[in-house]
């Protein structure tokens, strides 16, 4: 039965009123016609309403003829009908068909390029070596090809070991493995010299000429393991068929060699810092509590759009976020989208016991001493102590001092 | 007419025997009630007459009159009528 009707949808159908001495007569004749009659029902003396298909309409006419029946319609539905419809109102239809071409050109573009599994290689590089491979923002998706661009992006950029491109949709992914490129080492000369001032522990060379021993004191810049090496007075001397008659021939000094020095210089250096506390502290907080407010502001007037009429709180610090949409040659859109927000702030006044205002001091202190400490070190000792002033004026200071072992040596080229 | 009694009879002790529906062999209405609400004809030869309380429906030698409200002929098909409504009775007119 559903059939039948959605069959009639599609073909169109209509109600009509059929008027006539022998209504049986009409339905049985075009029974026997084989025309499909549905719905019918009295309408009053003489006259039925029935509903048949679209293509019944014509041989209706002469069975109706032929029995002394007219008929009028009252109501046409289906597909052929609502075409009909559109066929008047070809804009509509125009429109319809533009926008889904529209939907369907736009989609086969590339309109978004994301570059991932990239660490040290710019994704800018990247991008720029697919677009030259033909995969650009705007590039046809179907004239994309993936593999020549995968291969492209392996050519060109020697740090990657493996590239993957997927398109799905209008975003381009390309996936990218970078290889470790062990770079060789520097072996233009240099010296070792200091960064930090600091009592030297322990010095070890592997290339270079030590210029500190063990208890020297060196200030920052200072060199520490020299990369110019003169030729050691000994080495001319013990030259294979050197001194004839034992007697010591003195060599023409050798120029100076320039090497790459390299060594471990460990020193103990010292980090100094200070903190203090007062015992009475008095200030301002937040809370904890927020309120926004998001409000767009048309040509000077502002309208709340969502979020607090009025501010609750009596003391407040506010944030104001503004965002304007951009201008062009000299049209600015006098537009603006103002997000606001209150952040609710209290007085405070805290007393402090002297114990307290020590440790909080200390505490300072050390922080600030530990401030300065970077890289591996090892820390020998840290020592804190208060700073005892004639006039304390309520206020707790100390000072500390966190004393390091570290490797101080780094590189430098020789000009 | 003695004829058509015997060969009528043949028919029915055909359809008794070989165990055939005899609306088939005998070339009967075959009507289905479903409640109140409809009453499906098969087998009808038209419509004598149809209006909002009555229907009658030739099937060969009598016909079949259905008495309800708010008669509706669902649909007409050349085997088969369907007639929906608030039924009231369903009788034969020889």
């Amino acid at each position: 039965m559903f059939l039948f009707r959605l069959a009639s949808f599609v073909f169109g159908y209509v109600n009509m009123l059929v008027q006539g001495e022998n209504i049986e007569k009409f339905l049985n004749v075009a029974v026997s016609r084989g025309i499909y009659l549905w719905d019918i029902s009295r309408a009053g003396d003489n006259r039925i309403f029935v509903k048949t298909r679209l293509s019944a309409v014509k041989p209706l006419r002469h069975i109706a003829r032929k029995t002394k029946s007219r008929f009028s319609f009252r109501g046409r539905k289906g597909l052929p009908f609502i075409a009909g419809q559109f066929r008047r109102r070809k804009s509509l239809l125009a429109g319809a068909l533009i926008f889904m071409a529209g939907l369907y050109i736009l989609s086969s573009f590339v309109w978004f390029i994301d570059v991932k599994g990239n660490r040290r290689l710019p994704p800018d590089m990247i991008m720029k070596t697919a677009a030259e491979a033909g995969l650009r923002v705007g590039s046809l998706r179907f004239g994309v090809d993936r593999q020549r661009v995968e291969n492209i992006i392996l050519e060109r950029i020697p740090e990657v070991s493996y590239v993957g491109v997927t398109i799905s949709g209008t975003r381009a992914t390309i996936e990218i493995a970078e290889k470790i490129i062990i770079h060789k080492l520097q072996m233009k000369p240099a010296h070792v010299v200091a960064k930090k001032a600091g009592l030297v522990r322990e010095v070890l060379v592997l290339v270079g000429n030590p210029t500190v021993k063990e208890g020297d004191i060196v200030v920052p810049g200072q060199i520490l393991i020299s990369g110019v090496v003169s030729a050691p007075d000994g080495q001319n001397s013990a030259l294979p068929g050197g001194p004839a008659g034992g007697q010591l021939v003195p060599a023409p000094a050798a120029p100076p060699a320039y090497v790459h020095a390299r060594g471990v210089v460990r020193a103990r250096v010292w980090y100094e810092g200070y903190g203090e506390a007062p015992l009475v502290e008095e200030g301002t907080r937040a809370t904890g509590s927020t309120a926004s407010r998001v409000c767009i502001k048309i040509a000077g007037k502002e309208i709340i759009l969502s979020g607090v009429q009025k501010i609750p709180f009596s003391m407040y610090t506010s944030e104001r976020d503004v965002k304007k949409p951009p201008g062009w040659r000299n049209i600015s859109i006098p537009v603006e989208l103002i997000t606001d927000k209150y952040t609710e702030i209290e007085n405070y006044r805290e007393e402090r016991s002297r114990d307290e205002a020590a440790g909080i001091a200390r505490r300072k202190a050390l922080e600030s001493a530990r401030c300065g400490i970077a890289g591996e070190v090892m820390i020998l000792r840290e020592q804190s102590g208060e700073v005892v002033l004639k006039n304390p004026e309520g206020v707790i200071r100390f000072t500390a001092t966190i004393e390091t072992l570290e490797d101080i040596g780094v590189e430098k080229a020789i000009h | 007419m003695a004829w058509r009694d015997f060969k009528k009879r043949l028919k029915r002790q055909m359809s008794d025997i070989m165990d055939i529906p005899s609306d088939i062999v005998m070339d009967l209405p075959k009507i289905v009630l479903v409640g109140d609400l409809q009453v499906f004809i098969e087998n009808h030869r038209g419509i004598v007459e149809y209006t909002a309380e009555s229907a009658r429906v030739s099937v060969g030698e009598y016909e079949v009159a259905v008495t309800g409200e708010e008669l509706l002929l669902r649909n007409i098909l050349p085997d088969e009528i369907c007639l929906e409504g608030r039924i009231k009775s369903v009788y034969f007119i020889r």
